[in-house]
C-alpha cells in the first residue's frame, strides 16, 4: 500500500500535466467539435453535424489524402536517409561534426525558418532552384503554381527538416550494437550488406519503430512548412488536415468544424499508433 | 534481442500516444494567442482596446489615445498584436469573461461580432449617422442598431511601375473614374507592357488569401452578384458573376499575370515590390511598403465594366457590451469619429476618411499626398450593393471559400461555366452548415 502510494506521489506532477494541458484540452476540443461555435458567443448544440458535414466535404478528403500521401511518401524516406547518413557518420570521418550540424540544424531551428528558407529556394520566380536549373538549360518546376511541384517541394522541406532526428536516434541506436556480435557474423564469412541486413538492422528494430511512430505523428501535425510555403496551395494540392482544421477553425470562423477535423485527427493518429504497435508486437512473436 | 539501453516498445508507445494528444490538440484545441490578463480592462479605470497597428499607425492611434486622456482624464490602453492574431485575441477575451473594451475590426468581420450580441449599441448614432458616407454607415449597422463608428477606409487602384510602363506605349493615364479602362482596354494595356525581365509579368490582382474577397470587385463591375438579393444564399448562375470568372481567368490563361498570384499564392504587393509585375491592384495603406521598392511607380483607376467599383477596406472601432467601461469606451470611438480626429488620423496612416465632412483635399499626407486623392476618388466608386455582400455574419466562411475555390478556378481547367458552379456551390455549402 505504501509502496503504491509513494508511486503516485512521484507520478502526480505528470498526470497533473497531463490532465491540464493533455487530456482538459481535449476533452474540450470534443466538446467544441459537438456546437456551431464560431469562437465568439454562445455556440449552439449540433451533435454530430461538424461529423457529417465532413464526410460530404472533398476538401476534407483531399486534405486527408494528401495528409496520408505525405506520411507514406516522407517517413520512409526518413527513415532511409537517417540510417543512411547515420551509418556514414558512425565512424570517424573528416568533417563529420559539420555534417552532424548540417542535418541536426532544421531539426532544432523554428519550423518558420526552415519554411522560410525553403519558400525562397524554391520560389518560381526568384528562387535558387529555377535559377540554377535555368542556368544550366533545365526545365524550371512552377513550384508554386503547379500541384505536383509544390507538394515535392513541401516534401523535400520537410525531409531537410526531420532527417536529423533519425541521423541523432539511429546513431545513438548503431553505438548499441555490440561489436563483438558484428565481428562473429563476419567470421561466418557475412558480408557488409548481409551484416547490415541480418544483424544491425533487427537490432534497430525499436529505434525504427519509435521513429516511425514520431515521424507519422509529426507529418499528421505539419503545420508551419506547408502554411509558410504553400498555404495549402495550389488549388489544395498541398492542403493538410492540419491546415485546413487551422482554416476552418480561424479563417473561417467555424471553430466546431475546425475542432472536430483536429478530434479526427487525434482519433486517426492513435489508431495508427495502435496498429502499428499491434503488428509489432506481432512480428517480435514469431521470432 | 532488444538493446536493453534502447526505450521498451510499451515505452514507446506511451510517448507516441501522448504527442499524439499533444498535437492534435495544437492543432485543435488551442484556438487563442495572448492570455486573459493581456485583454483585460486595467484596474485604475483606463480603457483597453485591442488593435494592429503599421508603423505609421501605431503612433496615430496613440496620438487619439492621447488627445482623448487631455480632454477627460480617461486613459487608453493600446495593445498593438499582429493583424493575424488580433481577432484571436478578442476572441479569447470573449471567451474568458474578460474582454478589451473596445477593439479595432476589419468591416468584413464586424457582422460576426455583431450577430452574436458582443458589441455595444453606439447612443448617439442618429447625431453621428449624417456625418457619414452611406456605404461605410451601412456596414456597423443593422435593424437594432449602430454597432461601432466607421474610422477609415482604403481601397485599391492599379498601382503601375514607371519604368515598365514607359515603353508600351499607354498614353496618358485615366484620371478619373469615369474615365477609367474598361476591362477590354485593361487587357489591352497589360498586353502591351513588354515584360523587362525574362521571369516578369504585365500585372498582379490583390486577392491573395484574405483579400480573396477583392475579386468581387470584378463581378460587381459586371453587374453581377455572389449572394442573392436576400443575402441568405448564393446567385446561381449569374451573368456578372461569369463574366468575371471568364475575364480574370483570361488574365491566367494569357500570362498576363504569374499563376502563383494566384487566391493562395504570393501577395500582389510582394510580386510588384521585388518587380515580378509590372502592375498591381495595391490599397493606400501600402503606399509607405511601396515607396520602399527604390523605383518610381505610379497609379490609375481600377478598370470598369457596367459598374465602376472598388472593394470595402478599411475599419470600424467598436466598443464591447460587456466591458465595465462601456460608456467610457462608446466615448471615446465617438471622439475618434469627430471630424478633426478622423482627419489628423487618415493623414497620419495614409488612409481615406470616412466622414462626409473631412475634405481628404485638405489632409496633409505623409506618403504620396500625389495619389491620395486618386484614392480618394476611386473610393468613391464603393457599391452599396457590393458592401451589403460582404458584410454578412458568415463572410468570414464565405471569404475562406472563395480564396479555396478561386484558387481551383484560376488554375483549374474546368469550363468557365463549371468554374463557377464550383465557386458558388462552395459558398453556398458555408451558407447552410454549421
Amino acid at each position: 500500500m505504501r509502496r503504491w502510494a509513494t508511486s503516485y506521489a512521484m507520478l502526480a506532477p505528470a498526470l497533473l500535466l497531463f490532465g491540464v494541458f493533455v487530456l482538459y484540452p481535449l476533452v474540450g476540443a470534443v466538446r467544441i467539435s459537438l456546437t456551431d461555435s464560431t469562437g465568439i458567443g454562445r455556440a449552439r448544440f449540433v451533435g454530430l453535424a461538424n461529423y457529417t458535414a465532413m464526410a460530404s466535404d472533398p476538401t476534407f478528403w483531399r486534405a486527408a489524402g494528401n495528409t496520408v500521401l505525405l506520411a507514406a511518401v516522407s517517413v520512409p524516406v526518413s527513415l532511409v536517409l537517417g540510417l543512411g547518413v547515420a551509418l556514414l557518420l558512425r565512424d570517424r570521418i573528416p568533417g563529420g561534426g559539420l555534417f552532424r550540424a548540417v542535418f541536426l540544424a532544421p531539426y532544432v531551428i523554428s519550423g518558420v525558418v526552415v519554411a522560410m528558407a525553403g519558400r525562397w529556394v524554391f520560389d518560381q520566380n526568384v528562387g535558387i532552384v529555377d535559377r540554377v536549373l535555368a542556368a544550366v538549360g533545365a526545365p524550371q518546376p512552377d513550384w508554386q503554381s503547379d500541384g505536383t511541384a509544390a507538394a515535392v517541394s513541401v516534401v523535400l522541406v520537410l525531409l531537410w527538416a526531420r532527417t536529423g532526428l533519425a541521423v541523432v536516434l539511429y546513431l545513438s541506436a548503431l553505438q548499441g550494437v555490440d561489436g563483438d556480435v558484428l565481428e562473429a557474423a563476419e567470421l561466418d564469412g557475412a558480408s557488409p550488406w548481409q551484416r547490415l541486413r541480418d544483424v544491425v538492422w533487427p537490432l534497430l528494430r525499436p529505434t525504427t519503430f519509435f521513429l516511425t511512430v514520431m515521424l507519422v505523428i509529426e507529418t499528421f501535425q505539419v503545420f508551419d512548412i506547408v502554411w509558410v510555403m504553400t498555404k495549402g496551395g495550389p488549388a489544395g494540392a498541398t492542403e493538410l488536415l492540419v491546415t485546413y482544421a487551422y482554416n476552418q477553425g480561424f479563417a473561417a470562423r467555424r471553430e466546431g468544424y475546425g475542432s472536430a477535423i483536429g478530434v479526427v485527427v487525434f482519433v486517426v493518429v492513435l489508431a495508427a499508433t495502435a496498429l502499428w504497435w499491434r503488428a509489432q508486437r506481432a512480428s517480435e512473436d514469431e521470432l | 534481442m532488444a538493446n536493453p539501453h534502447l526505450p521498451t516498445r510499451r515505452r514507446l508507445l506511451t510517448a507516441g500516444a501522448a504527442a499524439a494528444a499533444t498535437g492534435a490538440l495544437s492543432a485543435c484545441g488551442g484556438f487563442s494567442t495572448g492570455g486573459p490578463d493581456d485583454s483585460q480592462s486595467s484596474d485604475d479605470g483606463s480603457l483597453t482596446m485591442i488593435t494592429w497597428a503599421s508603423d505609421t499607425e501605431a503612433p496615430a492611434f496613440q496620438a487619439l489615445a492621447d488627445a482623448f486622456r487631455e480632454q477627460t482624464g480617461t486613459r487608453v490602453e493600446l495593445q498593438v498584436v499582429p493583424y493575424s492574431e488580433v481577432l484571436t485575441a478578442v476572441d479569447t477575451g470573449l471567451r474568458t469573461d474578460s474582454p478589451p473594451d473596445l477593439f479595432r475590426v476589419s468591416y468584413t468581420d464586424v457582422a460576426a461580432y455583431r450577430a452574436q450580441g458582443v458589441l455595444a449599441d453606439l447612443p448617439d448614432a442618429a447625431d453621428l449617422e449624417p456625418a457619414f458616407l452611406p456605404a461605410f454607415w451601412s456596414a456597423v449597422t443593422d435593424d437594432d442598431g449602430t454597432f461601432g463608428v466607421p474610422h477609415h477606409t482604403d481601397t485599391s487602384m492599379v498601382v503601375l511601375n514607371t519604368a515598365a510602363v514607359a515603353s508600351a506605349g499607354l498614353g496618358p493615364l485615366p484620371a478619373t473614374v469615369a474615365d477609367a479602362w474598361t476591362w477590354e482596354e485593361f487587357a489591352d494595356a497589360l498586353g502591351r507592357i513588354r515584360p523587362s525581365r525574362a521571369d516578369s509579368y504585365a500585372f498582379a490582382a490583390n486577392w491573395q488569401n484574405a483579400g480573396a474577397y477583392r475579386w468581387l470587385n470584378f463581378v460587381d463591375q459586371a453587374g453581377g452578384r455572389l449572394l442573392s438579393q436576400d443575402l441568405t444564399s448564393v446567385a446561381t448562375d449569374d451573368p456578372g458573376a461569369l463574366a468575371a470568372v471568364t475575364f480574370t481567368r483570361d488574365l491566367f490563361r494569357r500570362q498576363l499575370t504569374p499563376q502563383n498570384a494566384s487566391a493562395r499564392g504570393q501577395a500582389a504587393s510582394d510580386l510588384f515590390l521585388n518587380q515580378t509585375v509590372a502592375t498591381a491592384f495595391a490599397g493606400d495603406f501600402l503606399l509607405a511598403e511601396l515607396d520602399g521598392g527604390g523605383f518610381e511607380y505610379t497609379a490609375t483607376f481600377l478598370p470598369r465594366d457596367v459598374n465602376a467599383s472598388a472593394d470595402l477596406g478599411g475599419n470600424a472601432l467598436v466598443a464591447v457590451e460587456a466591458s465595465a467601461r462601456k460608456e467610457q469606451a462608446l466615448e471615446f470611438i465617438s471622439f475618434c469619429a469627430q471630424a478633426e480626429q478622423m482627419g489628423a488620423f487618415c493623414a497620419a496612416a495614409t488612409v481615406l476618411p470616412t466622414r462626409r465632412d473631412v475634405d481628404p483635399a485638405s489632409l496633409r499626407y505623409a506618403v504620396r499626398p500625389d495619389l491620395m486623392p486618386l484614392y480618394v476618388e476611386q473610393a468613391t466608386a464603393i457599391r452599396e450593393p457590393l458592401v451589403q455582400q460582404v458584410v454578412v455574419p458568415s463572410f468570414s466562411a464565405v471569404n475562406a471559400q472563395l480564396r479555396d475555390r478561386l484558387d481551383e478556378v484560376f488554375l483549374g481547367d474546368d469550363d468557365d461555366a463549371t468554374a463557377l458552379r464550383r465557386l458558388t456551390d462552395g459558398v453556398a455549402s458555408v451558407l447552410t452548415t454549421p
